[in-house]
């Protein structure tokens, strides 16, 4: 039953991926100018609301819950290197996935440039455990384990954090009228 | 704004014009990730990348692909998250389908991207670094960040920081395309 559920999540997610925009390349990199905060604050948006659904429900259900290890130096040059590709490709391994539904003819090549980058890890991984995924981990952590406060408190006041930010932050900062990219 | 309309169609019409679209998206994303989490478990999507690589290992090189540490924890491509990627197919064709506006075959984003076999290079390189980078840290954008900081994760706020930090110092050395 997962794998029907998964199904139809994946596709309402590519909807809303497409409907906001994040699977155009020129939009993830006008995000990453601080051109236009539309994707971001609709990530904001969306971890405001489901970090408070996900823990208020847990209150009163049995939830799926999967925290990921908090390994450092493994998770932070990870989040490097992953920003570097960001910026270079504006595609994240799902948006490209949504781009090639749309018919992008790039993401094609964002999704066998992130088959390779997976074979690379691949080839690697026994070389890089020892040193970069084993030292430094601090286990299934969460900022309501940080702080010692309850989870449904914590989530409660990062979603007011999220939402303050992003109702006081412009959306779109227009630079000399102009700030967009073309098309080839 | 011919060509970012492209990108982001708006054929949904809205009766509340105020409230803005990335609010509503947003808020449907928000359902979306408690659902998943109350139905089967959070979303993710780049572990699907190596899993799509141990299949491949297990038709030509078997032996290799029994020994390979990493293809044996990641297992086979039948899990829940094999069809969220499959979905996310799906739902982009769909909502392009039923758009008003068509997605660009390509953008440029960078200055340097001048014909499509660069274009093709940014995107090819930029999705090794991605998943390279995913893998390493154990998640990607959905996983980590979206999944991640949902869950309170300690490692999903630290992959996020160190994402958008590197991604927007990325975007401002190799300077903007026009």
């Amino acid at each position: 039953m997962s794998l029907v559920y998964a199904l139809l999540v994946g596709i309402a997610m590519g909807v809303l991926i497409q409907r906001v925009g994040a699977s155009s390349p020129a939009m993830i990199l006008r995000s990453l100018r601080l051109q236009d905060l539309t994707i971001i604050k609709f990530m904001a948006t969306t971890i405001a609301v489901g970090t408070v659904g996900v823990y208020v429900l847990s209150t009163f259900l049995p939830m799926h819950l999967d925290i990921k290890p908090t390994y450092l130096i493994g998770v932070i040059a990870g989040g490097l290197i992953f920003g570097i590709g960001f910026a270079v490709g504006g595609y994240c391994p799902g948006t490209c996935v949504v781009g090639i539904g749309e018919r992008r003819k790039d993401a094609w090549f964002a999704l066998l440039g992130g088959i390779t980058g997976a074979l690379l890890f691949t080839l690697v991984y026994s070389l890089i455990e020892a040193p970069l995924l084993k030292p430094f981990n601090y286990g299934k952590i969460t900022l309501a384990d940080l702080v010692h406060a309850p989870a449904v408190v914590v989530a409660i006041g990062l979603a007011a954090v999220l939402l303050t930010a992003v109702t006081l932050l412009p959306t779109v900062r227009a630079r000399n009228g102009e700030a967009r990219s073309s098309q080839v | 704004m011919t060509d970012l309309t492209a990108s982001t169609p708006l054929a949904v019409p809205r009766a509340a014009t105020k409230f803005p679209r990335w609010a509503t998206l947003g808020i449907l994303f928000g359902l979306l990730s408690t659902a998943a989490i109350a139905l089967y478990g959070p979303i993710g999507v780049s572990g699907t990348y190596p899993r799509f690589v141990g299949a491949l290992f297990r038709r030509v090189l078997p032996e290799y692909a029994a020994a390979n540490p990493y293809l044996v924890k990641m297992g086979s491509l039948l899990t829940p998250e094999t069809m969220l990627v499959v979905g996310l197919l799906i739902g982009g064709f769909v909502a392009a389908q039923l758009g008003s506006a068509r997605a660009p075959a390509l953008e440029t984003v960078h200055a340097g991207e001048t014909t499509p076999g660069r274009r093709y290079r940014d995107a090819f390189l930029g999705g090794l670094f991605i998943l390279f980078g995913a893998r390493l840290a154990g998640g990607c954008t959905s996983g980590h960040i979206i999944s991640g900081i949902t869950q309170l994760a300690v490692s999903g706020v630290l992959f996020g920081a160190a994402v958008f930090g590197s991604g927007m110092l990325t975007a401002r050395i190799i300077k903007g395309g026009r």
